[in-house]
């Protein structure tokens, strides 16, 4: 009776420590298994060959990784993964705040010195001097030359370029159809 | 990989090159904006100050490459 007492105890602590050292093989099985994306994503990136890819071209080059299309960034702030239709209404909030423009029913108010843009989808007036009442309204329009570009990322780019160089005004509306850069130079695609 | 230069395209944004401003070489990165500028005309901004760039160096961590514009 003593010794089949004795193998019972003996039997529960076998199963005990089978058990115990069965939970710290799972234990690190698995934690080894979590730790794996976080190991890939730091490991040091392979040095690459030459790129040529979305128009850019990097000789090879550590650190610099070059992408062709990424439908689902992160959100500027690191806020999560937003749509690109999202994306583009929140590029065009900062641009809004960049530039110091106010949103006025269809229209985003912008001034530059003297000079008062009223810039929409495609289409801006200027009060050259907002401050005088008998100052009359110009207007022209504008389009991007790169196609398929979402409306509110249009309008965002109208804003950066007015607001760093007004007399791009002046150069849409006299240069009709040519294709301006932010600096006001001509771009032919032969450059 | 913590600098981005993006371009606003059909997708919405673009991002076309990421790199870490700390080890990257910059004279790269403007080469390859230089090449892009060739290419398509657009120039960097600062999407931190709404500036345009000559050159982006390392202060900078999100450059927006600009599209031309025509009028009329």
């Amino acid at each position: 009776m003593r010794f089949k007492r004795g193998g019972t105890c003996m039997m529960r602590v076998n199963l005990f420590l089978i058990a115990f050292f069965t939970l710290i093989i799972w234990r690190f099985v698995f934690a080894g298994l979590r730790c794996r994306p976080h190991v890939r994503a730091i490991a040091p990136r392979q040095r690459r060959p030459n790129y040529l890819l979305g128009g850019f071209h990097i000789s090879g080059h550590d650190g610099v990784r070059i992408n062709a299309a990424s439908r689902f960034e992160d959100r500027p702030g690191g806020l999560g993964p937003l749509e690109p239709k999202d994306r583009a209404k929140d590029y065009l909030r900062r641009i809004v705040a960049l530039t110091g423009a106010t949103q006025m029913g269809g229209d985003y108010v912008l001034d530059v010195g003297t000079a008062r843009f009223y810039v929409s989808y495609r289409y801006v007036r200027r009060l050259r001097d907002a401050a005088d009442p008998k100052c009359a309204c110009e207007e022209t329009c504008f389009y991007p030359v790169h196609k398929g570009m979402p409306k509110v990322e249009e309008i965002a780019t109208a804003l950066l370029q007015l607001a760093n160089n007004p007399m791009l005004f002046d150069k849409w509306a006299v240069k009709n159809g040519l294709p301006l850069k932010a600096d006001g130079q001509v771009f032919t695609h032969a450059q | 990989m913590n600098a981005k230069i993006l371009t606003f395209s059909s997708h919405g944004d673009t991002t076309l090159l990421e790199y870490d401003p700390a080890t990257a070489d910059m004279d790269e990165v403007n080469k390859a904006i230089a090449e892009y500028e060739a290419q398509t005309g657009a120039q960097p901004f600062d999407l931190a100050t709404g500036e345009r760039l000559e050159k982006v160096t390392r202060e900078q961590d999100e450059v927006l490459m600009v599209h031309p514009i025509a009028g009329g």
